[in-house]
């Protein structure tokens, strides 16, 4: 076997997609791109690289350490490489679209770059495929989103697929409804993100109960609402407690058989959410399938969502083989488009030879053409 | 939707904390099978009563990362591991109360006398901890250089490797034994029960309810 040497090597979290893997994701992104469309969303594509403060104007700032950087030979201007596609197709949304009607219907699949991967995630380049809707506050589009993307997972065959809700903004509200100073706030979140009830307890001090039983408010959704309903909430927490639990029992409803949590105290890498939100994850798989909610652009308000293809090409049973035939160097055209035309994918022999079946499977061919028959391959 | 019989990996620290954290494992119901107690066994995972359970014995910076990437479920881990790494995987639910330390900035006691931290701009500190010491160093507007050791911090001012250590204290013998004293105290440690986030998401019944034995367990102790 030939050395591959260094020239193989590719700076660490990027990596070559080979088959079958590059196409198994290519399909999977086609697909839920055609339920998107199904649904009336339109496809947008934004470019690769955007001016910096343009990537990085209003809520964008929160992505502002994961973002790889440039300089722009023609403008002298810094440019960004996108490390998320939601704002830009929110910007579209805000500029070139603002004359469409509301509510506007958008999605987008593509690769965004990311300065350093997650512990979870180390990969630095991944793809995305999403859907946002823009221009209504109205709880049913936050509805539309979320089944819409539990019924692609599903479509796909995505088992055992939970959704988390939560609202960002609850936490704080309440913070500031029991006096906490700035930094308690902030070290009493940040407890709540990590569930650690000690560091509640110092960060909180005597406020920590009502934080605690907040935290303790998290499980399945409608007994999580349930407890959330006895807190002493003030009034913009209450209004936010309340729409959960409105939108629970809405999915429910529409989805009796969804796996539906709440975590209402939430908070971590909802940087840029400003209402209820939400995490798609799959029993067994490691990582988030996707996330989104509510966030405002431009003085609108918006909900979306975004789907990681890496981690829902983990939760999904290994690609299937597609079945690839061996025609032998006699075979006519019409017949090699014939079977293309049925779903094969054909690979012509250029020379005749002795044993087709072993060609066959030497160029990874599940079946070849004998005597105008299809045969089976085999194992050697 | 249950799904009570899906694998529960349990990851436990080696070493001085096992033994209260086995009281508090049986109290909740988990009964390792006998390999365990067994010294001289090689065995690293092991079988317990409960047919869908086992229980993995790591080194306690590994708990941490086996609880984050979703290898184990639950686990325990002091909040110095926790704390280093800042998994963002893993939730510490309830704190156990067992395995009390400090973790300390701890130096030479002559070095004690003639020091004056205002004028630091770099130190040099020998630890486990190389995380948390340059966040910590780093909040105050010094850079810390750490160099890593896995054991016996206390020699390393001694032999010249540095002046600083950072290191967990519980009664200050240790400290004491070396010519050394603690300049300042980072964080007070305890044992955390933890829960890796995907399982409290997707299996949030059964997490909540070990998280409620352990709970008892750990009120009971």
């Amino acid at each position: 076997m030939k050395k591959v040497g260094a020239s193989g090597l590719l700076p660490a979290g990027l990596r070559d997609g080979l088959p079958p893997e590059a196409e198994w994701e290519a399909h999977v992104i086609e697909r839920l791109m055609a339920g998107f469309a199904g649904h009336g969303y339109r496809r947008v594509k934004p470019p690769l690289i955007e001016f910096e403060d343009t990537l990085l104007a209003g809520p964008g700032q929160s992505l502002a350490p994961h973002m790889f950087r440039l300089m722009d030979p023609i403008s002298q201007r810094m440019l960004g490489v996108r490390p998320d596609m939601t704002l830009q197709v929110a910007r579209i949304a805000e500029t070139r679209l603002r004359d469409v009607a509301r509510p506007l219907r958008l999605s987008y699949a593509g690769q965004v770059l990311r300065v350093r991967g997650s512990q979870l995630r180390p990969e630095r380049q991944f793809a995305q495929a999403g859907a946002e809707i823009i221009g209504t506050e109205a709880l049913g589009a936050d509805l539309e989103v979320i089944l819409m993307a539990a019924e692609a997972l599903a479509e796909l065959g995505v088992r055992h697929v939970s959704v988390d809700l939560t609202q960002p903004l609850l936490a704080p509200a309440l913070c500031q409804g029991l006096g906490l100073d700035e930094e308690r706030a902030r070290d009493a979140r940040r407890a709540l993100d990590q569930k650690d009830v000690a560091a509640l307890r110092q960060a909180a001090g005597p406020a920590a109960s009502t934080l605690e039983a907040l935290m303790a408010a998290a499980g399945p959704a409608e007994q999580a609402v349930a407890q959330l309903a006895r807190l002493p909430l003030p009034p913009p927490a209450a209004d936010m407690a309340a729409e959960l639990s409105d939108l629970v029992g809405r999915l429910r409803r529409a989805a009796p058989d969804l796996m539906l949590t709440a975590d209402p105290g939430e908070f971590r890498g909802l940087e840029y959410q400003t209402g209820i939100s939400f995490t798609f994850f799959a029993r067994g798989v490691r990582g988030e399938l996707g996330r989104g909610g509510r966030y405002l652009s431009g003085g609108e308000s918006c909900t979306g969502i975004t789907l990681y293809l890496d981690s829902i090409l983990r939760a999904l049973p290994p690609a299937d083989g597609m079945r690839r035939i061996y025609l032998p160097p006699d075979c006519p055209l019409a017949k090699a488009r014939r079977l293309r035309a049925e779903g094969w994918c054909t690979v012509q022999g250029f020379e005749n030879v002795g044993d087709p079946a072993g060609e066959a499977r030497r160029l990874g061919c599940t079946h070849h053409l004998a005597d105008g028959e299809i045969r089976e391959v085999g194992l050697a | 939707m249950t799904a009570r019989n899906e694998p529960l990996v349990i990851a436990l620290p080696k070493g001085r904390i096992l033994k209260e954290v086995m009281g508090l494992m049986r109290h909740a119901g988990i009964e390792p099978e006998a390999a365990f107690d067994d010294p001289g066994s090689r065995q690293l995972r092991f079988a317990t009563n409960l047919p869908h359970v086992s229980i993995v014995r790591v080194r306690s910076f590994d708990v941490a990362t086996f609880v984050a990437f979703g290898a184990a479920q639950l686990g325990v881990a002091g909040n110095d591991v926790l704390m280093e790494f800042d998994f963002s995987e893993i939730y510490a639910p309830l704190d156990l109360g067992i395995g009390r330390c400090r973790l300390v900035v701890a130096e030479p006691a002559e070095l004690r006398r003639s020091d004056n931290p205002v004028r630091w701009s770099h130190v040099r500190v020998a630890t486990k901890y190389p995380g948390i010491t340059q966040r910590h160093f780093a909040a105050r507007g010094v850079q810390a250089e750490c160099i890593k050791l896995n054991g016996a911090m206390e020699l390393a001012p001694q032999l010249g490797l540095c002046r600083r250590i950072v290191d967990l204290v519980s009664t200050g013998e240790t400290l004491k034994a070396n010519g050394l004293v603690e300049v300042e105290t980072i964080a007070e440690i305890t044992s955390r029960l933890v829960v890796n986030r995907a399982a409290l998401k997707t299996r949030p019944v059964e997490m909540n309810d070990w998280i409620g034995r352990f709970r008892e367990a750990a009120n009971a102790a």
